[in-house]
């Protein structure tokens, strides 16, 4: 072991909503690389140092595939000498980015690694192009549409409509307000022009929201508007060691303390959260009472209220500057997000610890605690 | 001279629609209008206009252009900044408001910027083109005409053009050949006299219609019920009709005709009848009270939604009070007209005294009208066909109840016999002589019906000839220079077993060497509507099983032998083509479509799958396509789109992009032209004709089968499908991904096939689809079970 896993910067591109939004017409490898880019010359890091570049990507094919990663190190201002690899954890591929970028460092296997994702929901589309399913599999619900999970988790934990559409609201509201304090500016990177949020909707209302039809189930209680919307965007994050960013003079945002995996029922994969995140506390030594930010992706109301329920999540320290339902949710992208945004956060309020957490897919959860430098 | 560039100047609903079709047809078009009064925007009436072309006012109910795209076609602006863009303009159309002031000031704005010699038409109803021509430069005068379009301009295939003696012929032409061969428009070319032909006699009829109604005291149902299907007009009537074009717009109308004619015209005679009678302040009231018609609260009919379900109501002609619509039971005249059009004159109830009324006078105002409004009773049989949807024309009626039966009962009445029919005597407006359709000219001689070269009808085909093939659903035809022609003539031109018989037949012909090439298309308002389902549902109710796997083994056959034979095959589609009418299509070497051809593989609708090489051929089709989404699943994800939600065309050109035409396939404007371009077509195939192979495909197999399912059954819980569409579904979903096969073997068309057939076969055999069948056969809509 080497030296402790830090975060020392964090940038985003806008997120907006796929196929109508400013960013439908970049392509996704470009994205990614307009972010590395910003992230470099923001925090004036030198690129021959770093190890590799570690993208999370939900669905690499298309614009997405052949190694995305490595294509992105070519569009950047990388040098050819910096490796490429793309990891595919569903939603949170770029929390995994930032887990093994962590794991690399701690093994001594490299010092400084560009962790991150990118997701075009205009462009790739969410089955991908493609969806080969193995027939074997259906009955055990490993293909189950998210939106099911959602209708499911809400049944489970009795949450009703109100309360998702309250959540949803409130989501909005932090998020807009967040970006009237111009929260974002400072993590944006501005992609051909592009520079500001597109999914926040700082005018919806409760009783706009009454109106929708339920999505995906006709009998159901989970709509557009309790749901995150398709989004295109990148996000990434510095990881580097301690030793690394003091040598070379970078602030640190956070500590690395604990990260984990969980698996759960595909058909519930909304409440993966919870274990993984008592993983990673327990692996960090502290309660969910020591922790003071919550990022939590909210990839559903329904999923997020259930989670909140039973870690026993305090609603004043979760998703302070709005979630996924309001800021969006380039699946690829959104793990980096949270991690990078919960960094910030310490830096910004002083606090100790955080902890970023989100579901995934086919019924896992990831989480990560960071402690303040 | 040729029209290459469009301006359209004012953008209004007519304007708007006018500017569309001619987007529609492929040119470009500028679309002025004024700048309202403290407009931020100063472009805001033009840019609407096309936004509300793109947006259909109902989900799914037609647009003004055949295709989202043709919208960037259109450049929008305003009279006052961007005149300059009509300087490139061949032909500039105004379609401002109503009023001579207001015209000859926009005349002398395009004056200013438009290029010599382009030609400047105006699109009014009711101004005489004397008085839009005075006071303007002599050559503006020779550049100017009227063409006078129907709303909607997309759907209505009346233009009248009026010219004056100082344009030249040519300009005429000109303008005639881009209205009629690129617009798609029924031109007729008339007299400058007010109302010029259609809405002088349609006018006329809704004015008599409307008095003699009130005068017998017949409801809105009751006089509607006569004055619509009875004698060949469109199912609204009179007062129906007269809510689709607006309660407030018909008085400007009339009140505009009655001005510009003498007050010894009939009309102005109706007209004060009309007022006598309180009909007039009947329509000021209404328009008063917001029932300015569909477009406002209601008009004589109304939808009460109060109740929570839609109830058409219509409105007392005497009280103003609204009622529950009903249909009126006791008319048997309204039986006696399936007889034909005397046995209702003739029928002693009041909807024969009523019919008899307002077609001895509207019938007898037309024949009197002929030649001050135009040359030949042709173009009023032609405008009244097209611009009021009128089954038969004036003069087609007259012959129909026999010239001099209605002129002797006219003198027996005391009333006034038009000239042209006493000359008539004995005699018929229309005559067939040497396969020839003659007409009877004011001069009191036979000429043969003027058609424009290019116009083919399978009546101008077989008119004395005998048929080489017939049974009742179809009959071949020889078309000349070695082409055959299939015309399907059962109902709806639905397919059955002798349409199979008969095709199959056709083959046989163009195999043998008799026929060189084959065009399939008939006269008729759809192409096809599928196969015979009463037909179908009775061989399946009677469980006659091997019936339906031979009539469709029989339907795959033919069509097989239509697309692979040693000779070319096109089709002449228009309206319909859905389900077997498609793979009819589907089947063909190319086909020439009119742009409203609207094609369809529906037959998940029915709770069955396509079956005679629906689902083999737009597997080919997609496959064949270079541009279409890579990968086992890209485009059979899109066939099952299109399929498993019975997706319909609205156009032509969008039936493109679901490949049920291709690039190769060619779209004729006008449908009086589709079977003339068909068989150039399939002559410019004949030689060297080579047939198209028969292929393999690779197939996604069960796993793309699963993603499919997996698809499906998210739409069931969302509530979008419902239980038995998933049974269907499921069937259709096996064949588009080959079955029980591995993406590297390929599935052979033979197989595809078979697949459909025994697909089609399982699914008849459940209720639930029998019972589909039956919902379609008596209430004319999907039933969602």
């Amino acid at each position: 072991m080497s030296s402790d896993a830090v975060i020392c910067g964090y940038v985003r591109s806008a997120f907006t909503p796929a196929k109508k939004g400013g960013l439908a017409k970049v392509r996704p490898d470009d994205l990614a690389a307009g972010v590395v880019n910003g992230l470099i010359k923001k925090y004036k890091i030198n690129v021959d140092d770093v190890e590799d570049l570690i993208l999370g990507c939900a669905f690499p094919e298309a614009e997405q595939g052949m190694n995305l990663a490595r294509n992105v190190v070519f569009l950047s201002d990388l040098p050819k000498d910096v490796g490429g690899v793309t990891v595919n954890r569903f939603c949170a591929s770029s929390m995994q980015a930032i887990h093994q970028a962590a794991g690399a460092i701690v093994s001594g296997s490299g010092e400084l690694f560009i962790a991150g994702g990118v997701e075009s929901m205009s462009r790739v589309p969410m089955p991908g192009f493609n969806p080969m399913l193995n027939p074997s599999l259906i009955d055990v619900d490993a293909y189950i549409g998210m939106g099911h999970t959602a209708e499911n988790l809400a049944k489970q934990y009795s949450i009703g409509r109100d309360e998702q559409e309250n959540m949803a609201l409130e989501s909005h509201h932090k998020a807009a307000s967040a970006n009237d304090q111009k929260e974002f500016e400072d993590e944006i990177v501005s992609i051909n022009g592009v520079a500001e949020d597109g999914c926040v909707r700082p005018e919806t209302s409760l009783e706009a929201m009454a109106e929708l039809k339920p999505a995906f189930d006709k009998d159901g209680v989970v709509t557009a508007a309790t749901s995150s919307p398709l989004t295109d965007g990148a996000a990434a994050v510095i990881v580097c060691s301690e030793d690394y960013a003091n040598k070379n003079s970078l602030q640190i945002l956070a500590y690395i303390r604990g990260m984990a995996i969980s698996g759960c029922s595909p058909e519930i994969m909304g409440i993966g959260p919870v274990l993984s995140s008592q993983k990673a506390l327990k692996r960090a030594g502290i309660k969910l009472e020591d922790v003071d930010i919550i990022e939590m992706n909210e990839a559903f109301a329904a999923q997020s209220l259930a989670c909140v329920k039973e870690l026993g999540v305090e609603m004043s320290k979760l998703n302070i500057h709005g979630g996924a339902i309001s800021i969006g949710h380039p699946l690829g992208a959104s793990g980096a997000r949270i991690t990078g945004k919960a960094a910030s956060l310490l830096k910004e309020t002083g606090k100790r610890y955080a902890l970023s957490t989100m579901c995934v897919g086919g019924g896992q959860g990831c989480a990560t605690v960071l402690e303040r430098a | 001279m040729k029209i290459n560039n469009v301006a359209v100047i004012g953008a209004g609903l007519m304007g708007s629609g006018i500017a569309a079709q001619v987007a529609n047809a492929g040119f470009p078009v500028t679309l002025l209008d004024i700048v309202p009064d403290g407009a931020t925007n100063r472009n805001v009436i033009a840019e609407s206009a096309v936004s509300k072309m793109l947006k259909p006012v109902k989900l799914g109910s037609p647009t003004p252009l055949m295709h989202q795209r043709n919208a960037k076609l259109i450049t929008t602006g305003n009279i006052e900044d961007n005149l300059d863009f009509i300087k490139d303009a061949d032909l500039i159309i105004e379609v401002v408001l109503e009023r001579l002031d207001v015209k000859h000031d926009v005349f002398r704005k395009i004056d200013k910027f438009r290029k010599q010699g382009s030609i400047i038409t105006s699109n009014t109803s009711t101004i005489p083109r004397e008085q839009l021509v005075e006071g303007m430069p002599d050559s503006f005068a020779k550049d100017f005409m009227i063409t006078h379009f129907f709303n909607p301009p997309r759907y209505l295939r009346l233009l009248e053009i009026v010219s004056g003696s100082e344009v030249s012929q040519e300009k005429v032409q000109i303008v005639s050949e881009f209205c009629d061969i690129n617009l798609g428009k029924e031109v007729v070319v008339c007299n400058d006299t007010p109302g010029f032909i259609g809405n002088r006699i349609g006018t006329y009829w809704t004015l008599v219609g409307m008095v003699e109604a009130v005068k017998s005291g017949l409801t809105v149902e009751e006089a509607d019920a006569v004055m619509s299907r009875p004698i060949g007009a469109p199912k609204t009537g009179l007062f129906g009709l007269a809510d689709v074009v607006g309660i407030d717009l018909i008085p400007h109308v009339t009140s505009s005709m009655i001005s510009n004619l003498p007050e010894t015209d009939p009309y102005c005679i109706a007209y004060s009848e009309q007022e006598k009678l309180g009909i007039s302040q009947l329509f000021s009231d209404m328009v008063n009270s917001g029932y300015t018609g569909r477009k406002g609260k209601g008009g004589f009919y109304r939808l009460n939604l109060s109740s929570g379900s839609k109830v058409k109501e219509s409105r007392d002609l005497k009280t103003g009070n609204y009622s529950k619509s009903i249909k009126p039971k006791n008319l048997r005249s309204v039986k006696a007209a399936k007889k034909g059009l005397r046995a209702l004159v003739e029928y002693d109830d009041k909807g024969g005294k009523f019919a008899w009324q307002v077609l001895s006078k509207t019938l007898s105002y037309a024949a009197s009208l002929v030649p001050e409004i135009t040359q030949n009773i042709v173009n009023v049989d032609i405008a009244m066909k097209n611009g009021f949807l009128w089954k038969k024309g004036p003069f087609e009626m007259l012959d129909a109840l026999g010239p001099s039966w209605f002129a002797d009962k006219l003198k027996s009445e005391g009333l006034e016999v038009p000239k042209i029919l006493e000359i008539i005597g004995d005699g018929h407006f229309y005559s067939e002589k040497d396969n020839n359709l003659n007409y009877f000219t004011i001069d009191g001689e036979y000429e043969k019906v003027p058609k424009p070269e290019g116009y083919l009808s399978v009546s101008d085909i077989s008119r004395g000839k005998t048929a080489i093939f017939r049974n009742p659903s179809i009959k071949l035809w020889d078309m000349g220079d070695e082409i055959l022609l299939a015309e399907f003539v059962s109902k709806m031109n639905s397919i059955d077993p002798l349409i199979i018989e008969g095709l199959s037949e056709a083959a046989s012909l163009c195999e043998s060497g008799k026929f060189k090439g084959l065009v399939i298309g008939n006269d008729g308002t759809n192409f096809s509507a599928g196969a015979n389902l009463g037909l179908a549902s009775f061989i399946c109710n009677v469980g006659a099983w091997s019936e339906v796997d031979k009539f469709v083994e029989g339907g795959q056959l033919t069509f097989m032998s239509l697309k692979h034979g040693s000779f070319p095959v096109v089709g002449a589609s228009s309206g319909l083509a859905l389900g077997g009418g498609c793979e009819v299509l589907l089947a063909c070497d190319r086909v020439q479509a009119h742009s409203e051809t609207y094609i369809g593989l529906v037959e998940v609708g029915v709770g069955v799958v396509p079956a005679w090489g629906g689902c083999k051929e737009m597997i080919r089709r997609w496959n064949a396509d270079s541009k279409s989404p890579k990968g086992p699943m890209g485009s059979i994800v899109k066939i099952f789109e299109n399929l498993g939600t019975a997706k319909v065309a609205s156009s032509a050109q969008e039936a493109r992009g679901m490949k049920f035409l291709l690039d190769d396939d060619d779209i004729t404007m006008n449908r009086s032209r589709v079977l003339y371009d068909a068989k150039q077509t399939c002559l410019q195939l004949v030689d060297g004709y080579i047939p198209p192979e028969i292929n393999e495909y690779h197939l996604p197999g069960l796993s793309g089968k699963a993603a499919l399912d997996l698809a499906v059954s998210d739409l069931v819980k969302s509530g979008h499908a419902t239980p038995h569409d998933v049974v269907v579904t499921d069937k259709l979903a096996s064949i588009l991904t080959g079955g029980d096969t591995d993406f590297l073997d390929k599935v052979s068309e033979d197989k595809l096939l078979e697949m459909e057939r025994e697909s089609f076969v399982d699914l008849v055999k459940t209720e639930a689809t029998l019972d589909r069948f039956e919902h379609m056969l008596t209430k004319g809509k999907p039933l969602r079970n």
